[in-house]
């Protein structure tokens, strides 16, 4: 009897033994993570302050770390006191809540993880937009550089009717960097154009994501530029919800010219890389005027899977078939569509965001094109209503 | 660890030494293997192993395990005993055997590299990991055996491992990763093929591995038994050179089976 005493003994040994490596969970680590999420502007008198109460929250994307609130030309930005949702249990100085004079500049924050080990800085300001009158906006890709996080892909900026820097061309080159990282800024799929039209332009080529990308579904990557934001946070689950189209904007749009020349490459494939020796690639050039709030005030961002469709479009400029132009610059212009009335007053509080895009195939959205699909963009001119 | 193998080692050859007093007389080569070979004792061994391919003492990062899913993991085999004295004894064996191991844990903050021909995302990744481990391989034990009675026999030795079938893969779904390090981009990661982070790390796998086992058969008649064993990896179950995961994994399983005496 006493054998069978150890007998059990010595299972249960076995069996602690084996699970022992699996039972035994250490308490939650601190969270390493340093983000600032959200930022607010809470104001007495929002009216006067900024265009859209919609502006007094930004909802801050990963890769950001510049936030910018956007106000009237006559606000008052010396006594404000930004508020800030952080990562759970890391620390922000200065101060949630705290007070600052943003007319003399930006104001930096500093994140420190929970446990201590990481920290972000952030550049908090706030940017008074006047109207200023004019009737054409000009787009010549001429500033840009390497971002600055990695330092391998470009960035652009848009020169706003002020003269000013502004940032509101986005490309889905930062996603192209997760399933290519080895890739040089000119073999990605948004580069610069040595020889332009006039100076630089914008070369967008179709790209194979790699082994990568092939295994996620989303084997190839068109070359695309557009005036809004790109969140990588969906490049992998959402990719349509990753293009965040449009920028608010404070013109009526007329017309729409530029220069570009396309060549498709070969051969047409789908995202399961099957071949199509039949269809030939396309590019796309098109321009959207869409209201940024619903009839509820709430904001509205159109995306990938709605910025042709949404009901919230107010106008469409789009520039029919881009095929292959044989090495030489094609010129087009063509005049907005107005599927809606335009509102003046919808304009005075900066209801409107306009958004222009550029790809090197035209469904490349659904990974759909062909490897190699080459559209050259430059000087383009936007035209737009003179108003008071 | 190693101290203690080596001492097990010792121990085993000492007994045997002491089992084998020297005899005086001169016998010809052929009756001393016969003398040899006369009582050794022959066994066949089935068996079905649950254990898993763990760090030892499981990292704060990993906060649970949500699913443990059985695999098909035998193991068969032939042991040869030398008796050595009355109860003590020596055992050699070549089993063959599968160690594989599915499971289903949440991560916070834990450092993955998602790999694909030549191709890779690093980061922490924070959410559901799904892990999938094979190892078929021959093992060769060698152990100790001590006989309580003619019933109960402990055994205890290390064992030495060569696999011949390896896989470690998984992915990554249902969370997010911070590529880099927890400051990089944030880019959630869904639960369909398109939308994990998927990883491959066979080639990093060791292909020798060795350990210590440490069991007890029964038997039931004069030929029939069962028996319980743990096999202990002392060897890390990734190359040296693989620093992708933070902690070394150690295969550690347990194996219960009959076993059938042949002679």
């Amino acid at each position: 009897m006493i054998f069978s005493n150890r007998n059990i003994a010595i299972l249960l040994a076995v069996t602690a033994l084996t699970t022992v490596s699996t039972s035994c969970f250490k308490e939650e680590p601190l969270n390493a993570e340093c983000d600032i999420e959200k930022a607010w502007l809470h104001v007495d008198d929002v009216e006067s302050t900024f265009y859209t109460p919609n502006d007094t929250i930004i909802e801050v994307i990963s890769t950001e770390d510049k936030i910018t609130f956007t106000m009237r030309g006559d606000a008052d930005i010396t006594a404000l006191a930004p508020q800030f949702t952080i990562t759970q249990g890391a620390t922000i100085t200065p101060a949630s809540g705290s007070v600052h004079d943003f007319s003399q500049g930006p104001v930096t924050y500093t994140v420190t993880s929970q446990d201590g080990k990481w920290s972000r800085t952030y550049t908090v300001e706030c940017n008074r937009v006047s109207h200023y009158i004019t009737s054409e906006i000009n787009y010549n890709f001429e500033h840009f550089e390497l971002d600055s996080r990695y330092h391998n892909f470009y960035i652009w900026h848009n020169t706003l009717p002020d003269g000013s820097l502004g940032n509101d061309w986005a490309s889905g080159n930062e996603g192209f960097r997760l399933s290519m990282s080895k890739a040089k800024p000119e073999e990605y799929p948004t580069s610069v154009l040595n020889e332009g039209y006039e100076g630089h332009g914008v070369l967008l080529t179709t790209r194979t994501t790699g082994s990568l990308g092939k295994m996620n579904g989303k084997p190839i990557a068109a070359g695309n530029m557009f005036l809004g934001k790109f969140d990588i946070a969906k490049a992998m689950t959402a990719t349509l919800k990753a293009t965040e189209f449009g920028v608010p904007f404070d013109y009526k749009p007329l017309r729409l010219e530029g220069y570009y020349q396309y060549s498709p490459g070969s051969p047409f494939i789908d995202k399961s890389f099957t071949e199509y020796p039949n269809r030939i690639d396309a590019g796309d050039i098109y321009s959207v005027l869409y209201l940024n709030h619903d009839s509820r005030g709430n904001s509205v961002v159109l995306y990938g899977d709605n910025v042709l469709s949404s009901s919230q479009i107010v106008a469409i400029a789009r520039v029919k078939d881009i095929k292959k132009t044989n090495g030489q610059w094609v010129h087009f212009d063509i005049e907005y569509e107005y599927l809606k009335e335009f509102d003046y007053d919808i304009l005075a509080r900066r209801g409107y965001n306009f958004t222009i895009v550029f790809s090197s195939s035209i469904n490349g959205a659904t990974f759909e094109g062909a490897i190699g699909s080459e559209l050259k963009v430059d000087k383009v001119r936007l035209t737009c209503e003179i108003m008071e | 660890m190693k101290r203690f193998i080596t001492s097990l080692l010792i121990i085993a050859i000492s007994l045997s030494s002491l089992a084998n007093e020297p005899d005086r007389d001169d016998y010809d080569d052929m009756k001393n293997l016969k003398n040899f070979f006369h009582n050794l004792e022959a066994y066949g061994r089935l068996g079905y192993s649950i254990g898993g391919t763990a760090p030892l003492g499981i990292p704060a990062t990993i906060r649970s395990l949500d699913k443990f899913i059985l695999q098909p993991n035998v193991s068969f085999g032939a042991d040869a005993i030398k008796p050595l004295g009355r109860n003590f004894g020596l055992l050699v064996g070549l089993h063959f055997e599968n160690k594989a191991m599915h499971i289903d844990a949440t991560v916070k903050n834990y450092h993955m590299k998602f790999t694909q021909g030549g191709q890779t995302l690093e980061g922490m990744f924070t959410g559901h990991n799904d892990s999938h481990a094979v190892q078929w391989m021959f093992t060769l034990p060698i152990q100790a055996t001590y006989n309580i009675n003619n019933k109960w026999r402990l055994k205890l030795g290390p064992y030495f491992s060569y696999l011949v079938s390896r896989n470690f893969d998984g992915f990554a779904y249902d969370g997010y990763l911070r590529e880099g390090t927890p400051t990089g981009p944030k880019v959630l990661l869904g639960n369909t093929d398109e939308e994990r982070g998927n990883y491959d790390f066979k080639d990093d796998i060791r292909k020798c591995q060795w350990g210590l086992g440490v069991g007890v058969d029964y038997f039931f008649t004069r030929k029939f038994g069962a028996y319980a064993d743990l096999s202990w990896g002392l060897s890390g179950f990734f190359k040296g050179s693989f620093k992708t995961l933070d902690q070394t994994l150690y295969p550690i399983y347990g194996t219960i089976g009959i076993v059938y005496k042949i002679r």
